[in-house]
């Protein structure tokens, strides 16, 4: 048996050489090696250099949306929000408004993610994304109340929803609340 | 319609209760929005396919809604909750319920 073992890693060895052969200079020279050692342990330094790779580009992506969030805000920040269904005297028009938004887990942190699950406590990583989520819903929110000359938003109620695609599932962020006018303002 | 979340329609007083309305659908996607969706989730972020399916089911539902509204005569419908959850692979349901109700307008609280 052992010797069976040996002669499978020989084979995978021998295709991995194969391989390497026709890829291109530098690419053998940081890829490629002359024993099964140097080729497990290349093959790690593809994998890190994959996972570090995408753990920067994520990285960027998230930083850019933060970015862009925190811009949304402070353009938005005249809209009044609460949570009560209470309001001026001097309100006279009210409807119903609505902000969403699907997000997804980039996959290069779901490693980091399984195994924080096995241990438990809090998932650091997903507490981010639905942060950026909710912020992002409520962002849309305000929005849509900005476009109908909205000046406060009551009652707003939020909701987490996992969203279920054939190939992964998506976090959807809700948020809805009655967009009213207060006329005190144009006087 | 007036559609509201609170218990009132600002402006308005109810003279009275027509009763539970609802409305609700089941939204699907085509193939190349999961195809696309999952090509996104290699880096993350927010998949537009998806928001908008939210977007085109939760105006349906509440289209029903209305028409639901107008079958019982309303002029509003107010205390309105909105519902999504999936209920099968690449299917979202979203159900919007309220309470129909038929306004007087008041003048004035307009000034």
């Amino acid at each position: 048996m052992p010797n069976n073992f040996t002669d499978t890693i020989q084979e995978k060895f021998d295709a991995y050489q194969q391989k390497m052969a026709s890829t291109p200079e530098w690419f053998q020279a940081l890829f490629g090696g002359d024993s099964i050692f140097d080729m497990v342990f290349n093959n790690g330094l593809q994998t890190a250099g994959v996972a570090v790779t995408g753990w920067l580009i994520t990285t960027y992506f998230e930083r850019r949306h933060i970015t862009k969030l925190t811009e949304q805000e402070t353009q938005l920040a005249h809209i009044r929000l609460s949570n009560t269904d209470k309001f001026d005297e001097t309100v006279s028009e009210g409807i119903i408004l609505i902000g969403s938004t699907v997000l997804v887990h980039d996959i290069f942190r779901k490693l980091i993610i399984t195994i924080k699950k096995i241990i438990g406590g809090n998932v650091r990583l997903y507490e981010r994304l639905t942060m950026r989520g909710r912020r992002e819903a409520i962002i849309r929110l305000k929005e849509e109340a900005q476009l109908r000359g909205l000046d406060q938003i009551i009652n707003i109620r939020l909701t987490t929803v996992k969203i279920s695609g054939r190939f992964l599932s998506g976090i959807a962020m809700i948020a809805y609340g009655t967009g009213v006018k207060n006329n005190t303002k144009n006087h | 319609m007036i559609i509201t979340n609170i218990d009132n329609v600002p402006g308005s007083i109810i003279t009275s209760e027509l009763g539970l309305v609802q409305g609700s659908t089941v939204r699907s996607k085509h193939l190349g929005t999961d195809i696309a969706a999952f090509f996104k989730s290699l880096i993350g972020g927010e998949i537009r396919g998806y928001s908008d399916l939210l977007v085109e089911g939760r105006e349906e539902a509440l289209n029903r809604l209305k028409e639901n509204a107008l079958t019982v005569g309303a002029d509003a419908v107010v205390n309105v909750r909105l519902t999504t959850a999936s209920i099968a692979k690449g299917a979202a349901e979203m159900v919007a319920y309220g309470t129909a109700v038929k306004l007087s307008r008041i003048e004035a609280n307009a000034k």
